[in-house]
């Protein structure tokens, strides 16, 4: 599975344009049942998680069969003004594009990859830039890890800071 | 791992021990045997209310008697709620992601029956609406905050048990009294009256020493020249204290909180951590007079890169103007004002024409 993002820092400024794509490749298409893709935002840290889908889209069973999903598939929206990413002590607000596969065994596997929503000028998206996320390998539910457990600062350093933060989990339904 | 399968999982974080269907098979089947008693339950009670001659085997005496027919219908009903209930929540909640089910959330409470007007500002996603803070004007400047605490807060509980317990006490007096007029004291009543009444008069001056505390630190009044704030905006502040006071300290501070609830066993915990504070004024040796409340013309400027305000489920962001004093003979005081804090705009682009 891998998302790429339209600009290479991973930096996107409130109620601008969204674009990316992303593509499953090496899951045969009848082993898959369903596909989601969320743009969303959700907290991090001491407190119990808030989440907020911003834009969603899902791939039903039928759709997939018809279409398949070798080719690259896009996404394209318009972010809002808020809640802009934050990086505190005990809230972290992360926006992220998460990938979710529904597998015919019942399990799940979730891919993110985070960006960062900043308020400025509303700059246009430069070509698509392939961001590679990590393979995600199916784990038992015991050995599923949080995504997103390293901190970062509220504007990124640079397109590796986001590059790096990206993973995958699976977990069991 | 166990050759018998645990009906349950542990959660640890966001983790998962174990399989998390083996939770959701515990909660529905809980949910589903808590249903399935309280409906025989219920039907128990019906049947021995109503035809106690179809149910020989069961004894009547017990359950026909009015008051345990009543506590056990009561209890079978809720028992039937609560399974319905728990059974209806846990089966939606499966085989939906999470998105799923904040994008159907989002949905249902997207549907605003009352738009907003024009020229209104538009409502931006979880920040909270500035609408509140800006209906109040000011004397000064265009604003006058609210006090997220009331003032009445501070003596509205001395006040409730004074008035509850003193009431009470007055009940036994009347109880004792009406004991001696027809020759048969009750001298244990007797004997509780005298420590009953030692308390009805500590909370009595515990109420009166509140509403003096309140009474002399008198009202605080903070206006603003503009709402709501802007990273880099210069916003003029007022602030004037009232009431016959000397205060050795007084300061105003511009406070950003963060704030999270959680949920730690059963219950649900707040922690606050103050992520940004300045000084906006300090002053020692302050008298206050009636006639003459101490007043203060600031002006602050929020930093460029300031968080706005966010208002999660379970996570906050809040700015505020915090007023405190130190003073005798009263005790120190602290009261906070609200303000919103939106994120920076763009200039509007120049039109081509």
């Amino acid at each position: 599975m891998n998302v790429a993002l339209c600009r290479e820092d991973g930096i996107y400024h409130a109620g601008g344009p969204l674009q990316a794509t992303w593509q499953i490749s090496r899951v045969p298409v009848e082993q898959i049942q369903g596909v989601e893709i969320s743009v969303m935002w959700h907290t991090e840290g001491k407190g119990d998680e808030d989440l907020h889908v911003h834009h969603f889209h899902r791939i039903s069973e039928s759709q997939i069969r018809r279409t398949g999903l070798a080719d690259q598939q896009s996404i394209q929206c318009q972010l809002p003004r808020t809640p802009l990413s934050y990086h505190g002590r005990l809230i972290r607000l992360q926006w992220c594009i998460r990938l979710r596969l529904f597998m015919a065994s019942g399990k799940e596997i979730v891919a993110e990859q985070p960006f960062y929503l900043v308020a400025g000028s509303r700059k246009q998206c430069s070509p698509l830039k392939e961001t590679k996320l990590a393979s995600p390998t199916i784990q038992a539910a015991d050995d599923a890890q949080p995504v997103g457990e390293d901190g970062h600062s509220d504007v990124p350093e640079g397109s590796s800071t986001a590059a790096s933060r990206s993973s995958a989990a699976a977990s069991e339904s | 791992m166990s050759l018998i399968p645990q009906p349950w999982s542990k959660k640890r974080g966001k983790r998962f021990l174990g399989v998390a269907l083996r939770g959701v098979a515990g909660e529905v089947a809980f949910y589903a045997g808590l249903f399935m008693v309280g409906v025989f339950a219920f039907s128990l009670v019906l049947l021995t209310r109503f035809a106690p001659e179809k149910a020989p085997d069961v004894s009547t005496e017990t359950i026909t008697s009015g008051l345990a027919t009543w506590i056990l219908g009561i209890l079978s009903l809720a028992a039937i709620i609560t399974g319905a209930t728990g059974l209806v929540f846990r089966l939606i909640r499966l085989g939906a992601s999470n998105e799923f089910r904040s994008v159907l959330a989002n949905r249902a409470g997207s549907i605003d029956v009352i738009t907003a007007a024009e020229g209104e500002p538009q409502k931006l996603p979880s920040v909270p609406s500035a609408r509140l803070l800006t209906e109040s004007p000011g004397e000064r400047l265009a604003y006058r905050l609210a006090s997220d605490t009331s003032p009445a807060a501070g003596f509205a509980g001395p006040a409730i048990l004074t008035v509850l317990w003193n009431t009470v006490w007055f009940v036994l007096l009347a109880v004792v009294v009406s004991g001696f007029w027809y020759q048969r004291p009750r001298w244990i009543m007797v004997g509780l009256l005298v420590p009953f009444a030692g308390i009805g008069i500590w909370s009595f001056r515990y109420f009166l020493a509140q509403l003096r505390k309140h009474a002399g630190v008198g009202s605080t009044i903070v206006e603003i020249s503009d709402q709501p704030l802007y990273p880099g905006q210069p916003i003029e502040l007022f602030v004037s204290q009232s009431g016959r006071l000397r205060l050795k300290r007084v300061q105003v501070q511009l406070i950003c909180e963060e704030e999270t609830f959680f949920r730690q066993g059963t219950d649900v915990r707040v922690e606050r951590y103050e992520a940004f504070r300045e000084v906006l004024h300090k002053q020692r040796d302050v008298r206050v007079d009636p006639q003459a409340p101490w007043e203060q013309q600031l002006s602050l400027n929020l930093p460029e890169n300031a968080m706005h305000s966010f208002v999660g489920s379970h996570n906050a962001i809040r700015w505020k103007i915090v007023v405190s004093g130190e003073s005798r003979p009263w005790p120190s005081f602290c009261r906070s004002f609200p303000v919103v804090v939106h994120p920076r705009v763009d200039p509007p682009k120049p039109s081509p024409r």
